[in-house]
């Protein structure tokens, strides 16, 4: 059997490379070792009759442009109109309400700070003024690193020129806070500490950095500027509809189909052989996978020059976050907000030192015993996720390590870190302790066994100042193509990185259209 | 009446003593004015206890530019520079690892822990300072400001992007991650055993506020390869007769082409007349005038307290405020009764007389500066000693020694506030002798004096603004072009005629000269 393109791993990256090439007349298949299609976004039945849309439950930053390239309207895709509010929220007082708009978040913000206010309305002004330019430099292929040519000079200077655009002040802010840990960029705007501990989480999520850490910040500024609206039906909803466009294409996704080798012939890829021993020929394979297991563990031994090789050994894989998924049997009802639904919180300890706290504990291979918490309540927006009356409240907790300093996880330690994540979110949420049907944790050595991703990292590989842009996820295969003539990269270890963006996977498909083209 | 001069420089620090010979040199009328009974600043040899002369903050050489040393013919003034070519880590396990400048024993050493590690090492060595070759242009020149929309600078900074990116992939590849990674992840790109990266990566705290596994601290390690001394890279040294004859050579250099030096002349503020520096006022009030201010204390104390805020716009104040110092390490220095003797390698041998790093793991290493974060000094510190009288038998009586002990970590801030370390000074030197004594037990009994140099005594006797050694934090956001503040990088201030010359200028901290240098070169340059 043979196909023009082969995608390995049918997350959403994978599909949308897929489609995409799909589009372009190319006869394509995708092979997912899982049961479902999604892979991180794939809808997970916890618990009979309770689901969670995706473990990686965010799904803001996936690209409205690429939604109407691939036509997904079509196959039912929609963006939300309203982006919740999130809920700031620690062991004390009824936290913060905090839009994203700044002049809506002002009453909120105002009555724990008036000068807090003010500084959200300056912080959120400067991210909109260079979220154009940010985007402009996650959407487009990395740029190139050599700088011996006159062309990828022109390149450089194009990107130079677009950030000069900024103006003087912004440029030299951006430059500024680029390098800087996301505690002192957000400290020296806001004087609330739990405040700055809220922002601070999505900096350091999923990645090997407390707010503390040099390079956090930006983690921050991209996870901000990369936010748009919310994919209605979560990121669930995102793969029913590229798999209903896929099928439309004709595009075939074998699920259960574990690739166990991405064979070579003369040089360059000549197609792939199942885990069952099925041999599927074609002259491109795109990996959706980490690169580590696309490149090191899949790839036949031999192929990559050694530096190649070893470049790909050292990428930085440790995965920090832990999924817990709560069934609950009545709302989630946070202190001082009861009768208001809340569908997105924030739960930390009230300090940006906390935060830091939380992080130590990875450094020593240990879990947090108080973890910060990045909530979701799904059934808010989608009841069917859950029998009637009842909820979900889907949790990704930091940090927890990928191995545990006394060895392997097991169930007691993985029962340990459940209830730590209850005390953290009972300590905002008293009434919830009493409403749990239901409990499943996985950690990141569950994400590594269940969801194949080296190191359980969530994001293909950490996103850290090396670890970006024409590094990501080596030097040699930062422009989606690989070393190895007809392999290619389509998944969240590429540029712009993880997280549902579907960039990685269209930027991808265009590189091999160009190639072929 | 007092006299008029070309310039007057404030701080008689090794910085502000090189830009005064620069000048004077060319031919200007140079004063320079010092608070202290001694000229130095922290590059400084001081006898608190008679007869042993303590380094007492800075206390290696490595950094200081040959071109400088060249330039103020500083070798016939007094400079001469020991090399120290051991380092010497000791295990709890009763193993040891000594690397020098014979690659066949450190291959040797380093092959008990690692075969692997023991071949890799010299490539590491070569890499390293092939980086360090290439990344020298930009200590060597003031950085250009790519936020200038003069044509020129841009022109600048793709030239010197050029340069440093013109060595292929894999070396724009290495200078990236040495940027951005920390010194853990760095290393355990290149080796294995934990008990060669733990006092490897060391270098790259040295002075930071930052943890041997957090982003930025690899870079530092370069600094530290990109030392030369008679044009070598990577050796370190000690300066004969202590770290202040370095100073003490600069200013007899900057004296013998004319330049004025004035100690106990503490300036109380910059006189400034219709925003422009016109002169200094000292404590006592005396007044003198200068056609032009040059300041060699840290950004802090010149914007914040000399100058002041009301001569600033409020843009610049902010810069300035946030520009961090924060202070992280102590010094203890003591003088000894005879030699400290290793539980991993008794006696008095070659390993005595290099450096002696207390770092024998990461985790260790790591949680001394978890201490710091939440505002205590670290109970188990990293610890970094020389014995200087062993090669320079001038330091001490004979038969006796001195030791230089740098820690870290040693917060400004504690707790309780700065002002806490009057309760924990003593508290900490004992924390540093337990350290010591764990490896080496008879120190306790040689010990004939102690003196413990806290952030807040740095800060208090030194100048030094939240004791910070290298005049605010060598962290990428406040390096080049961003040193002090984004487009004041030039030793230039937004006060006419007001000039910067200390280390928290580019490329900053470390007795290196370059501060100095540049800032007269760039003065000179302008007329």
């Amino acid at each position: 059997m043979s196909f023009d393109a082969i995608v390995v791993g049918a997350g959403h990256n994978g599909l949308v490379t897929a489609l995409k090439l799909s589009k372009s007349g190319s006869k394509v298949a995708v092979f997912e070792a899982r049961e479902v299609a999604g892979g991180l976004c794939a809808k997970r039945e916890f618990h009979p009759g309770y689901h969670v849309p995706g473990v990686w439950h965010h799904s803001a930053g996936f690209r409205k442009k690429i939604a109407d390239e691939l036509g997904l309207a079509e196959h039912g895709l929609s963006f939300r109109a309203n982006e919740p509010s999130i809920l700031c929220a620690t062991d004390e007082g009824k936290g913060i309400l905090l839009a994203r708009d700044a002049t809506a978040a002002r009453s909120e913000l105002a009555a724990l700070s008036e000068h807090d206010a003010k500084a959200y309305v300056e912080w959120r002004g400067f991210l909109g003024r260079i979220t154009g330019f940010v985007r402009s430099v996650l959407d487009s292929a990395p740029p190139p690193m050599d700088v011996s040519s006159l062309s990828s000079l022109w390149q450089l200077g194009k990107r130079g020129l677009t950030l000069r655009r900024l103006g003087k002040a912004d440029m030299t802010e951006f430059m500024r806070i680029a390098t800087m840990c996301v505690a002192d960029w957000l400290q020296e705007s806001f004087e609330s500490e739990a405040l700055c501990e809220a922002l601070a989480l999505p900096g350091v999520q999923s990645t090997f950095m407390g707010p503390w850490s040099p390079g956090s910040a930006i983690n921050l500024l991209f996870s901000e500027c990369a936010h748009d609206r919310q994919v209605a039906g979560g990121p669930s909803a995102l793969i029913d509809s590229l798999l209903a466009a896929c099928k439309e294409r004709g595009v075939e996704i074998r699920t259960n189909e574990a690739v166990a080798r991405i064979r070579t012939a003369n040089g360059r890829i000549s197609g792939i052989t199942t885990v069952s021993g099925e041999a599927v020929d074609a002259p491109v394979v795109a990996t959706s996978c980490d690169p580590k297991r696309a490149m090191l563990d899949l790839l036949e031994p031999g192929q990559l020059p050694l530096n190649v090789e070893e470049s790909l050994r050292v990428v930085r894989t440790r995965g920090t976050t832990a999924a817990v998924h709560l069934a609950l049997d009545g709302p989630l009802e946070f202190r001082g907000r009861e009768g208001v639904e809340i569908e997105s919180a924030r739960i930390g300890s009230g300090t940006v030192d906390q935060l830091e706290r939380a992080f130590d504990a990875v450094k020593y291979r240990r879990f947090s015993e108080r973890p910060a918490l990045d909530v979701r309540v799904p059934t808010i927006e989608d009841s069917s996720l859950a029998p009637k009356g009842h909820h979900v409240v889907s949790i990704l907790a930091s940090f927890a390590p990928h191995r545990l300093d006394a060895g392997e996880w097991h169930d007691e330690q993985r029962d340990a870190l459940g209830k730590a994540v209850v005390e953290r979110l009972a300590a905002a949420a008293p009434s919830v302790r009493d409403r749990i049907v239901a409990r499943s944790v996985l950690t990141p050595a569950d994400f590594e066994s269940e969801y194949h991703l080296s190191g359980g990292h969530l994001q293909h590989g950490e996103h850290a100042l090396d670890q970006l842009l024409f590094m990501r996820p080596a030097p040699s295969c930062a422009h989606y193509k690989t070393p190895v003539d007809g392999l290619y990269l389509c998944g969240s270890g590429s540029h712009p990185g993880g997280g549902i963006t579907g960039v990685p996977g269209a930027l991808a498909a265009a590189a091999i259209q160009k190639i072929k083209g | 009446m007092a006299k008029s001069y070309d310039a007057i420089i404030i701080g008689g620090g090794h910085n502000a003593l090189t830009c005064a010979a620069y000048l004077a040199k060319a031919g200007q009328r140079v004063l320079v004015l010092e608070r202290r009974h001694v000229v130095g600043g922290a590059t400084i040899t001081e006898e608190i206890y008679p007869g042993f002369k303590y380094s007492a903050c800075s206390y290696v050489v490595s950094l200081l530019r040959p071109w400088i040393v060249r330039d103020l013919e500083l070798p016939k003034h007094g400079y001469e520079v020991i090399p120290l070519e051991q380092t010497f880590t000791p295990f709890p396990d009763g193993r040891y690892l000594l690397r020098d400048a014979d690659a066949d024993s450190t291959r040797r050493s380093i092959a008990q822990f690692s075969k692997r590690d023991a071949e890799v090492y010299p490539l590491f060595g070569n890499a390293m300072s092939e980086l360090g070759r290439q990344v020298k242009p930009i200590i060597d020149q003031p950085p250009p400001d790519p936020t200038s929309l003069d044509p020129r600078e841009i022109f600048k900074l793709a030239g010197l992007g050029r340069h440093i990116g013109g060595h292929g992939e894999t070396w724009t590849s290495a200078h990236i991650k040495m940027l951005t990674m920390s010194a853990v992840d760095f290393l355990s790109e290149w080796f294995e055993s934990e008990q060669l990266i733990a006092p490897m990566a060391v270098s790259g705290i040295i002075g930071t506020f930052l943890g041997v596994r957090s982003p930025g601290t690899a870079y530092v390690l370069l600094h530290h390869y990109m030392g030369e001394i008679d044009g070598s890279f990577r050796s370190w040294g000690l300066s004969k007769g202590g770290t202040g004859q370095i100073a003490n050579a600069i200013a007899r250099s900057a004296q013998s082409f004319g330049a004025e030096i004035r100690t106990e002349a503490s300036v109380e503020r910059v006189l400034i007349e219709r925003d422009c520096a016109v002169g200094v006022v000292l404590e006592n009030g005396e007044e003198i005038r200068s056609t032009r201010v040059i300041s060699g204390v840290d950004p802090h104390r010149t914007f914040l307290g000399l100058v002041g805020t009301e001569h600033l716009d409020s843009e610049f104040a902010t810069q300035v405020t946030r520009f961090k110092m924060r202070g992280s390490s102590g010094k203890v220095n003591l003088a000894l009764d005879g030699l400290p003797d290793f539980k991993c390698l008794p006696g008095h041998g070659r390993h005595l007389y290099g450096d002696i790093t207390l770092a024998p793991d990461i985790d260790t290493l790591e949680r001394a500066y978890d201490d710091a974060k939440y505002g205590e000094f670290s109970k188990t510190p990293f610890c970094d000693m020389v014995i200087p009288s062993l090669s320079d038998p001038s330091v001490a009586p004979p038969g006796k020694h001195v030791m230089s002990i740098f820690v870290q970590y040693a917060p400004y801030k504690l707790k309780e506030g700065p002002q806490d370390w009057e309760n924990q000074r003593e508290a900490f030197g004992d924390a540093v002798i337990d350290r010591i004594a764990e490896f080496a037990p008879n120190i306790r009994d040689l010990i004939l004096h102690r003196h413990v140099l806290t952030p807040w005594d740095l800060e208090k006797t030194y100048g030094l603004t939240e004791g910070n050694i290298f005049h605010g934090e060598l962290s990428l956001e406040q390096l080049a072009f961003m040193r002090p503040v984004p487009g004041w990088a030039r030793y230039r201030t937004p006060v006419r005629d007001l000039w910067m010359c200390g280390s928290g200028t580019h490329p900053g901290g470390g007795v290196m000269g370059s501060p100095g240098a540049m800032c007269a070169k760039t003065m000179l340059g302008v007329k």
